[in-house]
């Protein structure tokens, strides 16, 4: 198979031998449990009792890269390291800590995002835990959890998952300032803040600072040392000056600015890593890498000392790194994000904040990285407008034609309006990323996570509509709506059933608010990050960490799943009982409560099911979903987040529909809906139309997603689309392919990720055809049909899967 | 001037049937019988009903009020009479499984463009529009005419896509409200062409002729089927033909036979001609492609 996209090397620069062997090591890594760092910190904290916790996580971030393993790939030309072997979950008992004893047995045992550990790491663990129980972040929201709130998670409507007992992450650092300056530099200017404040919170920040930087420093002079020993030992005449040139650079790697491209690329690499070390949250990102590092690459290509083969390995070496990292979470979280995921982002392309069209030479060769490295990290995506190169879109495809689902595409113009509308200014706006997965914000100047506080089962509420607010699995009834206090409701007319849902959810989404708030204020304590902040607008102006008030713009969001199961319910109950009046409301929940079994239930749940469905560019249906994200909308003026006044110039709740996989666990959750949802099956994903009803193709998906007020979902609108591979096949479809994101922005979408189903996945379509009604066979003057794919058009598309990928 | 036309579908994101990004209307009713249709639900004009056996639960709904016992279980699925069922929209109705599907409905030509219309922004960065296909969509001539004027009118191109099979007075004031022909050529000497598609193909070559000096842009489609048109010296005298139509053909799409539509044959509870599998002959197809492309032909084969 051909390595590259479009890429003709011409020079011998890049070796790809050595590429293939780190793809394969990294593709067939195996998960494990590290206690080193685990140890370290309650060393660390042991000694530092008494002393202000922030000071307490700066020495311990410092003792740890002192004392910490530290290896060097055999293949890589970056490096860095967070626990000691490849694919190891470091432990951060400061966070939480009963939950991994209690699984210690089990990480292995698990079904999904398995984890290896060691009797020593056991007992290393074991021997801990007595030390931090009571003390961590975990136990700090436990205790200060109101029981509705505990009762709202056992009804399955709030679910807090990160946000009780990890870090926050979601973090994008000033990159430009980090390569400007280097963190010698820093640490000077936190020691002349630190003479002239009198402010004792401020003080002891920078004094953070300092420890955490001066820890670093540290670190990275290990590496001197190590690589020199490793040169020395080293056979290879082409390793060894490689090693030899690591040992150099890292004598005085951030002692200064950064000197050129390569070490550019080593210090992103090395940031986040470290943010990774200093807490357990996720979603450390790249931000626009290929903006901030554009300078540095012309720079050295000028100077000669660069080719574009030779980036274009380093760029590789650094995204395959990213698969060299982990993080664990208790099994019941896991399941709302499978497979060990990180949300590295890294974002190519885009305006400018000058307006101007960014994307330049390290656009492409970042999308030829991502294609040699054929991972899930980093996250890979795109901004792009109508000033896009044509050909970068066209590239873009094909790396999507692969397969690998990257990079999920973010418009420029829905994107930046909705900061503007949040009241940031416009060149910060215009200088927006991606952070974690689709939630969005300016890098640099963002604190907190965008999107994902507490998360809110939307189809549970639903459900509690159904039900007179009384949950039918757990029998929990927090609130009333016609003051029984069963579950017995009756609905007169359709106005009636909107307003419910509107109650409903704003007693839940106050609630959710309330969580949030607890979290938040625990995490200010216990995931104080000086690292993290010192590279952030305004913290080291104000003297304040991150989730004190450090950040310029504190902007967050919940997360709510499964807006268009509850446009689709409402718009079946409607028209079935309201506006035709085929049945009646009882029989609708007869119906519903036995999940459509016996003859009578099932002609209704055929009623259901032919209701109109939210994909379909059907008006009905499409302006209801619209009104279901209008309904929560409107409530987010009121909702102040907890640094509101603190020092953020904007502080504000905004929405987002990243949920990354929770519409499963949620759906399981949630008995049968009005839409015709079986109980327990999946929700709908962000945006995205519940799977197996949308069946009029593409188009009709984006004219539906147009209707949204997308905009307005600020912290990101997720919409995910599967294509058959025919249908990007041979040239004349993928120009069409890049046609249809250019009528995208014209559209208004937000997001996009296109998932380009295998063969492998197309046999399950054969076996289950109802799941698959959004692949589209097209042939020349054949009318595919309406329903579902019949088993001659499936052998048809996974006949040409076999045949159309050796482009 | 018509109001109503008679069609199944209209087909969003089609990228088969003309360049760019299409909407496609399949249209009711066609003056041809291609023994390889894939599309012989679109065959007569009137309504009908495709049932999907492997939907089927055996509930006996549609059994219990199909008049005169028209309706039994079958090992898979259900077995209709359709000569004696009167009553198969009530019994499709019924069906809690959506097992039956019922294909074709009135449309007004202003609610057809104000559904093609939803798409223009796909139309307009793709340089793509609407084909008229189906079934044939000539024989719905006023029609077609009236929605490609309202199309027009709003910066629509226009493809139609044919057989060609009625008299030029009729097909001469289509082709004047279109921007773009897709033109099937299925057979060269007229005996083939019967026994292919039950009718002469007089009047579609002289009327491809007539065509051609029009100023339209022509795309020929040659579908090769094997055991059927696929007689070498045939083949090469449809080459001819389409060269000698002159500038005005920009491609010529070589197509081979599916079976896609093979199993709506029986969903439709009517034979199906080509009971065989039959396999293409992809040395064959690209035989044809050189042969074309020597004579100057701009062919490509379309999969």
């Amino acid at each position: 198979m051909k390595p590259f996209l479009d890429f003709v090397p011409q020079m011998n620069d890049i070796d790809l031998d050595r590429i293939a062997r780190m793809q394969k090591k990294m593709e067939k890594r195996q998960a494990s449990i590290c206690s080193e760092r685990a140890l370290l910190i309650t060393e660390s904290f042991q000694s530092t009792e008494g002393e202000d916790y922030v000071l307490r996580k700066a020495k311990a971030f410092a003792h740890i890269l002192k004392h910490m393993s530290i290896y060097i790939e055999n293949d890589s030309l970056i490096f860095g390291n967070q626990a000691s072997c490849n694919f190891a979950a470091p432990i951060f008992p400061e966070y939480s800590i009963n939950w991994i004893i209690d699984e210690l047995d089990e990480f292995h045992q698990r079904s999904g995002d398995v984890f290896q550990i060691s009797e020593k790491v056991k007992k290393d663990l074991s021997g801990i835990a007595s030390y931090w129980r009571n003390n961590t972040h975990q136990d700090e929201v436990f205790r200060n959890t109101p029981e509705t709130i505990v009762l709202s998670e056992k009804q399955g409507v709030l679910h807090r998952g990160g946000i009780s007992m990890s870090g926050d992450g979601h973090i994008v650092p000033k990159h430009e300032l980090i390569l400007e300056k280097g963190f010698r530099a820093i640490i000077g200017d936190a020691q002349q803040k630190l003479n002239e404040t009198i402010d004792h919170e401020a003080q002891i920040f920078y004094q953070s600072v300092i420890i955490t930087l001066e820890g670093v420093l540290v670190y990275i002079k290990r590496f001197s040392q190590l690589a020199y020993q490793m040169a020395e030992g080293e056979k290879d005449e082409k390793r060894k000056a490689e090693l030899w040139k690591i040992g150099k650079m890292c004598e005085t790697l951030m002692e200064r600015p950064v000197q050129n491209f390569y070490e550019g690329c080593e210090v992103c690499y090395l940031v986040h890593v470290l943010q990774m070390l200093e807490s357990n949250g996720h979603s450390f990102c790249y931000g626009r890498f290929d903006q901030y590092m554009i300078d540095l690459y012309h720079s050295d290509i000028q100077k000669d000392i660069l080719t574009k083969e030779k980036a274009l390995e380093v760029i590789t070496h650094m995204f395959l790194m990213n698969s060299s990292h982990n993080k664990v979470r208790p099994y019941g979280h896991t399941k709302f994000s499978q497979g060990y995921p990180l949300y590295s982002n890294l974002m190519i392309g885009g305006r400018k904040p000058d307006g101007v069209d960014g994307s330049n030479e390290l656009s492409y060769l970042c999308i030829e990285a991502m294609n040699l490295t054929s991972m899930a990290e980093p996250n890979f995506s795109m901004r792009y407008n109508q000033d896009t190169p044509a050909d970068l879109l066209k590239l873009a495809a094909k790396l999507i034609r692969t397969g690998c689902g990257m990079p999920s595409m973010f418009n420029d113009e829905v994107a930046v309006r909705g900061l503007m509308d949040l009241g940031i200014p416009k060149e910060d706006a215009l200088d927006y990323c991606a952070i974690g997965c689709v939630e969005t914000g300016v890098p640099g100047k963002y604190g907190h996570r965008a999107t994902g506080m507490t998360y809110v089962n939307w189809g549970k509420v639903l459900e509690l509509v159904l039900n007179n607010g009384k949950d039918p699995n757990s029998g929990i009834q927090l609130i009333s709506l016609n003051g029984r206090t069963d579950s017995e409701i009756n609905y007169e007319s359709y106005d009636e059933v909107w307003d419910a849902w509107e109650k409903l959810l704003k007693y839940y989404s106050d609630l959710a608010v309330e969580c949030d708030a607890i979290c938040d204020r625990s995490l200010a304590k216990y995931d104080a990050s000086p690292f993290a902040s010192c590279f952030i607008d305004n913290c080291m102006e104000l003297g304040k960490t991150l989730k004190n008030g450090g950040c310029k713009y504190d902007v967050i969001s919940q997360s709510n799943i499964g807006p268009c199961v509850v446009g689709n319910s409402l718009a079946a109950i409607k028209k079935i009982i309201f506006d035709e009046q085929k049945i009646t409301w009882e029989q609708l929940l007869s119906a519903i409560n036995n999940n459509w079994q016996g003859r009578e239930a099932s002609y209704i749940h055929k009623l259901a099911k032919n209701a109109p469905k939210f994909g379909n560019d059907d008006d009905y249906v499409d302006y209801i979903v619209k009104d279901v994200f209008d309904s929560y909308l409107k409530l987010l003026p009121a909702y102040k987040t907890e640094r509101t006044g603190k020092g953020p110039e904007i502080s504000c709740y905004t929405m987002s529909t990243s949920n990354i996989t929770s519409y499963v666990p949620n759906g399981l959750d949630v008995g049968s809906t009005p839409d015709g949802r079986t109980a327990k099956s999946p929700l709908n994903e962000g945006c995205s139309p519940t799977q197996g009803t949308d069946m009029r193709g593409p188009t009709a998906v984006i004219n539906s997603v147009a209707k949204l007020p997308n905009s307005k979902v600020a912290a990101g609108q997720l919409l995910n689309m599967r294509f058959s591979p025919g249908s990007l096949a041979g040239d004349e479809n993928l120009n069409k392919f890049v046609n249809f994101l250019q009528a995208c922005i014209l559209k208004g979408i937000y997001h996009n990720q296109f998932n380009v189903v295998d063969s492998k996945t197309l046999l399950d379509a054969k076996e289950h055809p109802e799941n698959y009604t959004d692949l589209i066979v097209r042939v020349a003057g054949y009318c595919a049909q309406f329903v579902a794919l019949m088993p001659e058009a499936q052998n048809a598309i996974i006949a040409r899967t076999e045949n159309e990928w050796c482009m | 001037m018509s109001d109503e036309g008679y069609i199944s579908t209209i087909q969003l994101y089609s990228t088969k049937d003309g360049p760019g990004i299409r909407s496609t209307v399949f249209f009711m009713g066609c003056n041809l019988k291609c023994k390889w249709c894939s599309n012989p639900e679109l065959l007569t004009p009137d309504v009908k009903y495709m049932h999907f056996e492997h939907k089927c639960i055996h509930c006996s709904a549609c059994v219990e009020i199909a008049s005169n016992h028209s309706i039994t279980f079958a090992e898979k699925g259900c077995r209709i009479d359709r000569q004696m069922c009167s009553n198969l929209a009530e019994c499709a109705e019924i069906c809690p499984q959506n097992a039956y599907e019922k294909i074709g409905f009135e449309i007004s030509s202003e609610e057809l463009v104000h559904k093609l219309m939803r798409d223009k922004e796909f139309y307009s960065v793709s340089n793509g529009g609407v084909t008229f296909s189906g079934g044939d969509s000539i024989l719905q001539g006023d029609f077609i005419i009236d929605v490609a004027q309202r199309l027009h009118a709003q910066g629509i191109h226009i493809a139609l896509d044919t057989a060609g099979n009625i008299c030029w007075e009729k097909m001469k004031a289509i082709i004047e409200n279109v921007d773009m022909v897709l033109y099937d050529i299925k057979a060269y000497a007229g005996e083939i062409h019967k026994i292919c598609t039950a009718v002469d193909n007089t009047l579609i070559l002289s009327n491809i002729k007539h065509i051609s000096k029009m100023n339209k842009d022509i795309i020929i489609r040659m579908i090769i089927v094997p055991g059927f048109n696929d007689d070498m010296d045939d083949v090469y005298q449809r080459i001819v033909f389409i060269k000698s139509l002159g500038p005005s053909v920009k491609r010529v799409d070589i197509l081979e036979y599916h079976n896609l539509g093979s199993g709506k044959y029986a969903r439709l509870g009517i034979e199906n001609p080509i009971q065989q599998v039959i396999c293409n002959n992809y040395s064959l197809l690209e035989k044809v492609k050189k042969i074309a492309c020597e004579l100057g032909l701009n062919a490509t084969i379309l999969q």
